[in-house]
């Protein structure tokens, strides 16, 4: 597995100005290492979106920094940060965001069409792809004509499709069945496997448990982080029960 | 990215909404035609026109007196004033290398080889370089003080048997009586010869002004210049045999229209003649001044100048049509722009899914700008082929050669290139600046 950095967030704050300010992220620090598995838990309003829209380049903190990739996002125009997200970043939603005009493979292809790659690479790539996920014989299907499974498997190999540094999977079997989300999620294991670093937010326990750590987020602060024996899957927590005391992979993250 | 792809997605989202795509386009479609329409009918027209005018007509002078500012083109309120004695001195002008009367003399039918056809406004009396030299198909020239005549195709052709150089043809006159003429020549067209005649095809018969017009006036008496004779008596009588007492002459005989050439087309040449033979006619002892008076003024214009008029005619509805096109234009670019509206609100998730992907904010801007710029370029291209065939049916309907307005295709292109990107960059400039956050969100 490797040893760098994929992800590093470092006292990481960010507020939004509504009628009162809103610290959807109030000091966070958390180092995701390159093949890493990581879930993020957390209620509603945690922070878990404001966590993935930094990690994944969608957004600036307000505070702190974070670096995807080894470049410090908050750095960056709006130009390079669209360039930092189309190559080292993946997406995975719950509700698949294909474009529906598009097929299959023209899906899988796009981030490759917005890196200016020639349109037989793309093509090229997009295919090969689509193999891996087991969608070789779907590959010049629209999106209403797959199911929510195979619609997923598509997102997850457009995802791929640049060789992200971090693929982000924002409930990715929310609107799954519970077979399908199985073959999904086992897919997500093969691509983990593989080397990719992979970053999952859920609510569901067993989605998460896949992982081999948990993030728990509560009012915008890492409440802790919990360990997973990835060969027997069972949860080993490595830090106190403290609500009060965060643990992270780096010290000093009180805000 | 490449503009081949933004065409290809922007095509795919077009091909998606068909009607409502083809419904946006309309307005440009109705404005392209109506200015392709027009100019292809304008330029096929001038092209008629102008096309039957031979280089040397172009110092051909046409003259008639009518009252300042009669509308209507060559000939119109013409009033016969000018005498063979006013000709004369024209002719002998420096500046002049010919002047003769023409007369249009109505008869009642032609014969030849004993079949009779009505024909009405087909004789035409005129001086022998009416005809000129390249135009003659077969023969020569008609002579002045001959009876001989020159005909066209349609009038050659018009009788059971076609009549050629040599034969005979028999005039049958208003009045009834009737004159023979020798066919000495036939032209290569059945159009007119020149702006007088208008430039339509009919049968024509062209005979000396002396003896034709100049008998029928011996006939009637004096005071009517007119070719509504009706009681000639003087059939076969002697022509132009200069006074004979009492009775009107050839002297008196006055012509509807003047035809003075100059001895180049050369503009200097022209003006030349024109003014010299004005100077002349207008002069006080010139036998049109008696008529003259007040009231009438003497026209004196090239064939192309007179055709001047009806170009300026012609351009000045070609700015009018032009005029609803643009409005037409502006109405479909708003229409454009609004369905370009709709749709990045419509497509607000897919944006933000681009952008997530690591689309650009000028790939997304270029790719709605190259939706709004193919629905501005299929309209303007339908628009083309719609004012096309429209204007090639009217140019067959009216009988006038087809003209090509290749410039004006281009342009129409142009034109919808430009109304694709006038009403697409608000659109695609709202589409670029949409947050990938909210868009993600978007239901």
């Amino acid at each position: 597995m490797a040893t760098g950095t994929a992800v590093s967030l470092e006292n990481v704050r960010k507020t939004y100005q509504l009628a009162e300010p809103v610290h959807a992220l109030d000091g966070v620090d958390l180092e995701i290492p390159e093949g890493s598995y990581t879930a993020i838990m957390g209620p509603s309003g945690s922070g878990k979106s404001t966590l993935m829209n930094l990690v994944g380049c969608l957004d600036t903190p307000t505070d702190g920094t974070v670096v995807v990739g080894g470049q410090d996002v908050g750095d960056l125009d709006d130009r390079e940060r669209t360039t930092l997200r189309g190559m080292t970043v993946g997406f995975v939603f719950q509700t698949f965001n294909l474009m529906p005009r598009l097929t299959a493979l023209e899906n899988v292809a796009l981030p490759q069409l917005f890196q200016g790659v020639s349109r037989n690479e793309r093509t090229d790539r997009a295919r090969e792809l689509l193999e891996r996920v087991g969608l070789g014989d779907r590959m010049d299907h629209l999106p209403n004509e797959l199911s929510g499974g195979q619609r997923q498997r598509v997102a997850l190999a457009r995802a791929l499709v640049n060789d992200p540094t971090i693929v982000l999977a924002d409930e990715p079997s929310g609107n799954l069945d519970t077979e399908t989300e199985a073959d999904v999620l086992d897919l997500f294991d093969e691509f983990h496997d593989a080397g990719t670093t992979m970053l999952v937010v859920t609510h569901e326990r067993h989605v998460a448990s896949r992982a081999e750590r948990i993030v728990h987020l509560l009012d915008g602060q890492i409440e802790r982080i919990e360990e997973l024996d990835s060969s027997d899957a069972s949860p080993r927590s490595s830090a106190g029960h403290d609500p009060d005391e965060r643990t992270g992979s780096a010290p000093g993250a009180n805000g | 990215m490449r503009p081949l792809e933004f065409g290809r997605l922007a095509w795919r989202s077009i091909g998606s909404h068909r009607l409502r795509s083809a419904l946006t386009t309309l307005g440009i479609i109705i404005g392209i035609a109506a200015v392709i329409a027009f100019v292809t009918l304008g330029a096929s027209l001038q092209a008629g026109l102008l096309g039957d005018i031979s280089p040397d007509d172009q110092r051909n002078l046409y003259g008639w007196a009518a009252e300042p500012e009669t509308e209507g083109g060559p000939l119109a309120g013409a009033q016969p004033v000018f005498t063979q004695d006013d000709l004369e001195r024209v002719d002998e002008l420096e500046d002049v290398d010919a002047a003769y009367g023409y007369m249009p003399i109505s008869t009642q039918a032609l014969a030849y080889d004993g079949e009779l056809t009505p024909q009405s406004d087909a004789l035409i009396a005129a001086g022998p370089p009416y005809i000129r030299p390249e135009t003659i198909d077969e023969g020569r020239q008609f002579e002045m003080g001959e009876r001989e005549a020159v005909i066209n195709p349609a009038v050659a052709g018009q009788f059971e048997e076609n009549v050629s150089v040599g034969d005979e043809l028999t005039i049958v006159r208003q009045g009834g009586e009737q004159t023979s003429v020798t066919v000495v020549g036939i032209t290569d067209s059945s159009e007119g010869l020149s702006p007088f005649e208008g430039f339509e095809p009919s049968p024509r018969v062209y005979v000396p002004t002396d003896p034709y017009y100049t008998e029928e006036v011996d006939g009637i008496g004096a005071g009517f210049g007119g070719d509504e004779a009706a009681e000639d008596e003087a059939d076969e009588a002697d022509p132009a045999d200069g006074d004979d007492g009492d009775a009107a002459t050839a002297e008196d005989a006055r012509f509807l229209a003047i035809v003075v050439e100059a001895p180049s087309a050369d503009e200097g040449d022209i003006d030349q003649a024109r003014d010299s033979a004005l100077a002349v006619l207008e002069s006080d002892d010139s036998d049109a001044s008696e008529l003259l008076g007040d009231d009438l003024e003497i026209t004196m214009q090239t064939s192309t100048e007179l055709l001047q008029q009806l170009q300026d005619i012609l351009d000045l509805l070609q700015n009018f049509i032009v005029g609803i096109a643009a409005i037409s234009l502006v109405v479909g670019s708003i229409g454009i722009a609004n369905i370009m509206l709709v749709s990045v609100t419509e497509r607000t998730r897919e944006i933000g899914i681009m952008k997530a992907v690591g689309a650009q904010n000028r790939d997304v801007l270029g790719l709605f700008l190259t939706e709004a710029v193919v629905l501005g370029v299929i309209g303007a291209i339908l628009g083309t082929v719609l004012g096309l065939a429209v204007g090639y049916a009217g140019a067959w309907y009216i009988d006038i050669p087809l003209v090509y307005p290749y410039e004006y295709v281009a342009l129409a292109v142009a034109v919808g290139i430009l109304v694709g990107v006038l009403s697409g960059l608000y659109p695609a400039w709202r589409a670029a600046r949409t947050d990938p956050i909210d868009a993600l969100r978007y239901e």
